[in-house]
């Protein structure tokens, strides 16, 4: 993989959104989005086109030269699932921060009480944790969590287990407990568009198995759990994300944070990152 | 009663903070405001065609105003209501300065930013005034020794000021307001407004640790 | 810069944080269930989260990111993550000189064998922001920026500058014992209505 910011994939737009053309920003530089008869488009300042590629119901762009294909999802095939299209919250934040966020556990008990955890079952046990050389992916596995409401459908408190998979520097995949369908997994994203590097757009997208939840309360259940987070992003400091160790103390917890934080520094990904310590 | 709700709109947490307080039983029903505008569609405008949220509808009874919501859901609990229609004018001007700088920097809406934010300092400004006052006679709550449906319409706005940009970080009185507000029994919080994690006891295991002597 | 005013006690009163910035720098206060003030950097050694929007328990401040908890001297004590674990020494909220006087919190971002200053009998009134530099406000008063400016006049006011930056800081309002306030208050609103006016 390329340190160079340019030549990865970003989210820019969701394809049900694209009727009127806009502007937004992307690394820091303005683009337009839009679409037309041969599908959406992403323009640069300048006019010129960029690669874009349309999927998980939104518009990717690649500001330079892709050097690999965006990733895929394959579960999301899966016969049945229901795919929400969640919008978008602009946050005050480094990208890489939003996705770290994404990937912790610990945090549920209090930013999401009562809903993704409890203070009296906030222990984290260990789990696994891999750089997936073929793929060049970060996978964190065997992720267990008690949840007094783990999803719209479910009731009551349960150990829900969470797969992490980190297949873009600012995009995450979880893999989650599906109580209605044991043996599958639910699909939850976070795609994050750096608008700058201490400011994002962040584009949640699920593929569930759900039959009860009407649209709009499973959109309404992501929002609010986003949101909930929100307003942690806006306040760590620094705002960039720290690579190298020493100004932040992680546990065993953080383990696919400490993995993910290495495997930015390895690939050389610094758009929203902070390299010295402070 | 039954609210048309959206998680996000400070307008609709009113109504469910109200319900929460009184323990009045509402049934939610989401309504996907963004991305899908469904506040738009022919089913809501009809409820409501002026096209906004919250929406209450109780038995033949349509609501849209959040303070007519209010004041039908404390009918029959005095304590709550208030004569004071002054709180009921700022409430909305609260909603059209740092509750439209919040869609602004959340959702992206249409604003004249520095306009918006600087007019509601403005009015965190007044507020602050007045709970200091409100404080020197020894209350806390804005029209007298207890929490009405003035402190009610005025907080969410005002607890959510960061969402928009604006910092509550210089105003004491209304930080000691917010937390009376956050401390009253049967208060739920919404997305940018934290529970008083100090209030819930501390978990066993914890208890469990300091007793060991944390060894 | 010696000891700085960095609020009133009535407003911060036990089992309270807030966020108080001195010239940049960005400390949480905090006062215990017991009446003890701390100010340390507005930062969790674990995550960088602000720990002025954490939670007091006690005499312990537990960061509301994921509930570390410190105890008085700045030591993490508890990782709710990982119940049976005894933090490191290690993990420490970095912590200032802090001390309550005649209902003020002082604050010194170096050690500091003084006293926080006396306010004169006076009591204080309330703290309120001003759109301008500390430098900028002082001047105005026509006082130095002394850690306590006496203004005099009917009420015996004096204010404590809290200089947080270019265009911010913080007024905190002392006045004679028993005179009423309100008045002090309007007094200080005409007053920061005319620094501003004059400095847009």
């Amino acid at each position: 993989m390329s340190g160079s910011p340019e030549n990865h994939w970003y989210c820019v737009a969701m394809l049900s959104g694209l009727a009127e053309a806009r502007k937004t920003l992307l690394l820091g530089k303005e683009i337009t989005v839009g679409s037309g008869a041969d599908g959406a488009w992403a323009k640069s300042a300048d006019g010129s086109l960029m690669p874009v590629i349309e999927r998980f119901g939104h518009l990717w762009a690649c500001p330079g030269e892709p050097k690999k294909d965006l990733f895929s999802i394959p579960e999301a095939d899966g016969e049945g699932r229901r795919l929400v299209d969640v919008g978008s919250v602009r946050v005050r934040c480094s990208p890489l921060r939003a996705v770290e966020n994404f990937l912790d556990v610990a945090h549920f008990p209090f930013v999401h009480t009562d809903i993704l955890g409890t203070e009296s079952n906030a222990e984290v046990d260990r789990y696994k944790v891999e750089v997936r050389e073929e793929t060049d992916e970060v996978w964190a596995t065997k992720v267990k969590f008690h949840q007094p409401q783990a999803a719209m459908s479910a009731t009551g408190g349960i150990i829900t287990e969470y797969m992490y998979r980190v297949p873009e520097p600012t995009c995450a995949v979880l893999y989650k407990t599906c109580p209605p369908r044991p043996g599958e997994w639910d699909v939850i994203t976070l795609f994050v568009q750096p608008l700058t590097e201490e400011w994002c757009e962040v584009w949640p997208w699920m593929a569930l198995y759900d039959d009860d939840s009407t649209l709009s309360e499973m959109v309404s259940f992501q929002q609010l759990i986003f949101m909930q987070d929100r307003s942690i992003l806006e306040n760590q400091i620094p705002k960039k994300l720290p690579l190298d160790p020493g100004l932040e103390v992680p546990t065993q917890a953080d383990l696919t944070s400490v993995a993910y934080r290495r495997w930015l520094k390895k690939t050389g990904y610094s758009y929203g990152a902070q390299l010295v310590a402070a | 009663m039954i609210l048309y709700d959206y998680v996000l709109s400070a307008s609709c947490y009113k109504v469910r903070l109200m319900a929460a307080l009184l323990g009045q039983e509402l049934s939610l029903k989401a309504v996907n405001f963004h991305p899908a505008r469904e506040h738009t569609s022919p089913g809501i405008l009809a409820l409501n065609p002026v096209g906004t949220l919250p929406i209450v509808v109780d038995g033949g009874l349509v609501l849209s105003d959040s303070v007519e919501i209010l004041q039908h859901m404390t009918r029959d609990a005095p304590l709550w209501q208030t004569e004071d229609e002054t709180w009921f004018g700022f409430a909305a001007r609260l909603n059209e300065t740092l509750g439209l700088a919040r869609l602004h920097d959340i959702l992206g809406y249409e604003a004249d930013i520095d306009k918006v934010r600087k007019e509601g300092v403005t009015a965190l400004r007044f507020l602050e005034k007045t709970l200091s006052d409100r404080r020197f006679d020894g209350g806390i709550f804005l029209t007298g020794p207890h929490a009405t449906i003035a402190d009610i319409v005025c907080f969410p706005n005002t607890a959510l000021a960061p969402d928009g940009g604006v910092s509550l970080d210089p105003y004491p009185s209304i930080r000691l307001w917010m937390r009376a507000i956050r401390s009253l029994p049967g208060f739920i919080e919404m997305p940018g407004i934290h529970r008083l994690h100090e209030l819930a006891p501390m978990p066993d295991a914890q208890l469990a640790a300091a007793q060991g002597g944390g060894s | 810069m010696g000891w700085i005013a960095g609020g009133l006690c009535a407003d911060v009163p036990p089992g309270t944080v807030i966020p108080v910035c001195i010239g940049g720098v960005d400390l949480a206060v905090w006062c215990s269930q017991t009446g003890v003030y701390s100010a340390w950097a507005d930062r969790c050694p674990h995550r960088g989260m602000r720990l002025s929007h954490g939670f007091v328990r006690g005499e312990t401040l537990s960061c509301i990111y994921h509930g570390w908890q410190y105890d008085q001297s700045g030591s993490c004590i508890y990782i709710p993550a990982h119940p049976q674990l005894t933090p490191p020494r290690t993990i420490c909220a970095t912590s200032y000189p802090c001390a309550s006087r005649d209902g003020a919190i002082w604050i010194s971002l170096a050690a500091s064998d003084e006293s926080p200053p006396e306010t004169g009998g006076r009591e204080p009134v309330r703290s309120l922001p001003f759109a301008g530099s500390a430098e900028r406000v002082a001047r105005f008063v026509d006082a130095d920026l002394d850690a306590l400016a006496v203004l005099g006049g009917e009420a015996d006011l004096a204010v404590a500058i809290q200089p947080v930056s270019d265009t911010a800081c913080m007024v905190h309002a002392f006045a004679a014992n028993g005179y009423d306030p309100k008045s002090v208050s309007v007094q200080l609103e005409s007053m920061r209505g005319e620094f501003e006016e004059l400095a847009a």
